[in-house]
């Protein structure tokens, strides 16, 4: 199955691509909150690593609306600046792990290990 | 609106003398008025009886003119022997000398045997209106004093006296018409002597008979009225005047209307008539006549037959006496005036006296509100109140020069981090994006193993540089994080011996020892225990970065009280080393942002910046005493109840 990375930065994409099909991954792209939700909508996901700071429509967003249609999927939220409430906030929305940029890839994929993890723990 | 204190002083001066004033002047004003009153009173019933005794003397002179008549040599014979004109010519002369207006003498069955005046129609019915006669005739002694005399007996005596005399309707003038009768009458003193056969007894022969019409006449109440001039000040006007009335209406008097004629035929007032005619009291009143108001005695004045006829009374102008009272109220006016005067000039120097003291602190808050801390506040008053009052303000002055240099100090800190911490933010964000890209790429090619050593060792140059600017950008985002604080109660030696235990591998690396003396009886305090143990982190490192191996880190802690005026409880972590010392020229900057001196890549300066403002977001404090080459103390205090709303324009990073 697919992991679908969502930021509105072409490195932050980029850099998760590579990182995640040098590891096997199949990887999605998508650039806004609302590429994304067609993706979603169009087939399942593994996993989603997302931005929360996005122009038009943001992670937060993203993640309600995932919520209201009832999608099921482990979130990794990545973002530049975090605080306290902003965690909070991801949290409550539903995010599984909260991982603060930049991070290495090693960072990244441990944290993906992390989920599959507590999904298996389960 | 706003009075100034003194005015307030001479107001309350002023209120408190025109009270007094005022209520002498009501009381003295009532006890005045009630003595005047019966002054005057008494002097018009004094005037009454003066009044009573012409009007007596009236009588008796009448009474006395007919005797003496009777006693005349050989009237008793012109009498027995009905020579009219002898007799007619004795009661001429003796009517002319007493001035009475009627006179006459009537036989012992009460026919008429001559009068005085012109001669009219005889007639032999009106015996019985003559009262006085037939008084005498049934007595058989003689009489003096008051009559009522009808209009039918006075025209038979004399036409012309009918004719210029005012008579009233009055009930009873006339014996033999029913009481309740009213015919017109007029008021007349008179007199009866019986006549004898001879000197000593025997057969009644006649009756003289004689008298005055009270009505209009002048001479008594004019008389009675220079009787009254006790002492020659008196003028015309307060001369008391007297009257006589017949029933309530004024026969005689010497009360003059506006146009300067008598006041005859005027009537008092029915409660004068029912006290004094009716009920027979002597009566003091005041009435106005005139749009003058007088003061009135009235006295019954009885007739022959002992009916209550009319009233003797003697009137006062009441302003003769309440002159009297108006120089008195014009006195205590006075007074009271000079007694406010007294009490403006007193509130004034009182006022100045009291109020000095406190315009010089007034003129010293406004020089300390527009920036001049060392006022004049003048010499300490002997006033107790107002001398706490200088003291007070003296050390509230002290306070706010010491304040005002620790706070000028941490405004520019505190505005200094804020608007760096902003900034920091915004970059911080902006620049870990790209980050992320540069440390992913970076990576990935260091797990290619087809480059050469040369490739590789630069690109672990670049992987460790990019750490170093992730690392910095970190700092910058801890230093402007809004952190919300997570407090818990927190025993705070736990929370230092755990702090220690973490940097004690370094120590024993670096050769530095490290003791922690634990105060007791500690409260518990309410802290965020990972943000505070990074304060604790921070502070420690930096004293084992300053320290030289066989140094000593020593840490207190001890229950302290707040060293701001709140004097708040609170507990105190000392940490002191034996290092290098802080430069005094740096001492005000460690706090800074981004100040170290530390080499580059090892500090980057926001250790302690970010600790302050962490301590002051639980409203604690942070304080530091160096001395080079000798060490460093840092002092961090923290409340035992944070008050987090009182700091929170201070925190850091917004
Ligand atoms: N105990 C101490 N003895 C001597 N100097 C000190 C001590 N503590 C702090 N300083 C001085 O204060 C400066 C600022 O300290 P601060 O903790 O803010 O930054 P840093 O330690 O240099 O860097 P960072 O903590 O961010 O790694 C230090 O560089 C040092 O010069
Ligand atoms: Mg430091």
């Amino acid at each position: 199955m697919k992991l679908l990375v969502v930021d509105d930065e072409g490195i932050v994409l980029e850099s998760c691509r590579r990182v995640l099909e040098f590891e096997g991954y199949e990887v999605s792209l998508a650039k806004s909150a609302d590429e994304a939700l067609e993706l979603i909508e169009k087939e399942d996901f593994l996993l989603l690593l997302m931005d929360l700071k996005m122009p038009v429509h943001d992670g937060i967003y993203l993640m309600r609306e995932l919520k209201n249609r009832k999608k099921d999927v482990p979130i990794i939220v990545m973002s530049g600046y975090s605080t306290n409430e902003t965690i909070a906030e991801a949290d409550m929305m539903g995010a599984n792990l909260f991982l603060p940029k930049p991070f290495t890839p090693d960072e990244l994929l441990a944290a993906i290990r992390e989920i599959s993890k507590r999904r298996s723990a389960r | 609106m706003q009075h100034s204190t003194r005015y307030r002083l001479i107001f309350s001066f002023l209120a408190v003398s025109f009270v007094a004033g005022g209520v002498s002047l009501f009381i003295g004003g009532y006890l005045l008025y009630n003595a005047v009153l019966m002054e005057a009173n008494n002097q018009v019933r004094l005037a009454l009886n003066a009044a009573d005794d012409v009007y007596e003397t009236h009588v008796k002179f009448v009474k006395v003119a007919l005797s003496i008549t009777t006693l005349g040599a050989g009237f008793r014979s012109s009498l027995s022997e009905k020579r009219t004109e002898d007799l007619l010519d004795r009661l001429d002369r003796m009517a002319q000398h007493a001035q009475m207006d009627f006179a006459g003498i009537v036989a012992a069955d009460g026919a008429n045997i001559c009068r005085i005046g012109p001669k009219v129609f005889q007639d032999e019915k009106g015996q019985h209106e003559n009262i006085i006669a037939r008084y005498v005739i049934s007595h058989k002694h003689e009489i003096a004093g008051t009559v009522v005399l009808s209009k039918a007996f006075i025209s038979r005596e004399n036409m012309e006296l009918a004719d210029r005399t005012q008579f009233y309707p009055f009930k009873g003038a006339n014996q033999l018409m029913p009481d309740d009768d009213q015919q017109l009458a007029c008021m007349a003193i008179g007199a009866g002597i019986p006549i004898f056969e001879n000197r000593v007894n025997g057969e009644l022969i006649g009756v003289l008979y004689g008298g005055i019409v009270l009505n209009q006449s002048t001479n008594i109440v004019d008389q009675a009225q220079k009787s009254f001039f006790f002492d020659d000040v008196q003028q015309e006007k307060t001369t008391p005047m007297a009257s006589i009335l017949f029933d309530r209406i004024r026969i005689a008097t010497n009360i003059v209307d506006e146009k300067g004629n008598r006041a005859i035929g005027t009537e008092v007032p029915d409660e004068v008539k029912e006290q004094v005619v009716i009920q027979g009291k002597q009566w003091t009143t005041t009435q106005l006549y005139l749009n003058d108001r007088y003061i009135s005695a009235y006295e019954p004045i009885e007739d022959i037959l002992g009916r209550r006829v009319g009233m003797l009374s003697i009137a006062v102008l009441e302003s003769n006496y309440s002159n009297v009272q108006k120089k008195f109220f014009l006195f205590f006016m006075l007074a009271t005036f000079l007694g406010a005067m007294i009490a403006i000039v007193m509130g004034y120097f009182i006022s100045y006296q009291i109020m000095k003291p406190i315009h010089r602190l007034m003129k010293a808050s406004q020089e300390v509100s527009t920036g001049n801390l060392s006022p004049d506040i003048g010499p300490i008053s002997r006033d107790k109140e107002i001398a706490i009052l200088q003291t007070t303000f003296k050390d509230m002055v002290e306070s706010m020069k010491r304040r005002r240099m620790e706070s000028r100090s941490q405004i520019i800190q505190s505005e200094k981090q804020a608007s760096v911490g902003r900034l920091a933010a915004g970059v911080a964000h902006e620049i870990n994006n790209p980050l992320t890209g540069v440390l992913t790429y970076t990576h990935m090619l260091l797990r290619r193993t087809d480059f050469p050593d040369d490739v590789r060792a630069d690109l672990q140059v670049i992987a460790e540089s990019t750490e170093r600017v992730r690392k910095i950008v970190k700092g910058l985002l801890d230093f402007s994080r809004q952190t919300k604080l997570d407090p818990e109660p927190t025993e705070i030696n736990r929370l230092v011996e755990a702090s220690i235990k973490l940097i004690e591998n370094q120590a024993l690396l670096k050769g530095v020892t490290v003791q922690f003396h634990q105060g007791e009886t500690l409260p518990l305090i309410t802290l965020d225990r990972s943000q505070i143990q990074s304060v604790l982190l921070n502070i420690l490192i930096n004293a084992l970065d300053a320290s030289k191996p066989s140094d000593t880190i020593t840490v207190h802690t001890t229950p302290a009280l707040s060293a701001s005026d709140t004097g708040n409880r609170g507990v105190e972590i000392i940490i002191s080393d034996t290092g290098c010392g802080i430069a005094p020229d740096n001492l005000n900057k460690i706090f800074d942002p981004f100040f170290s001196t530390k080499e580059v890549g090892k500090g980057t300066g926001l250790g302690l910046s970010v600790s302050l403002g962490i301590v002051k977001e639980h409203g604690g404090a942070i304080r530091v005493q160096s001395e080079m080459g000798k060490g460093t103390t840092f002092f961090v205090w923290l409340p035992m109840n944070m008050n987090i709303g009182e700091t929170k324009n201070e925190t850091i990073g917004r």
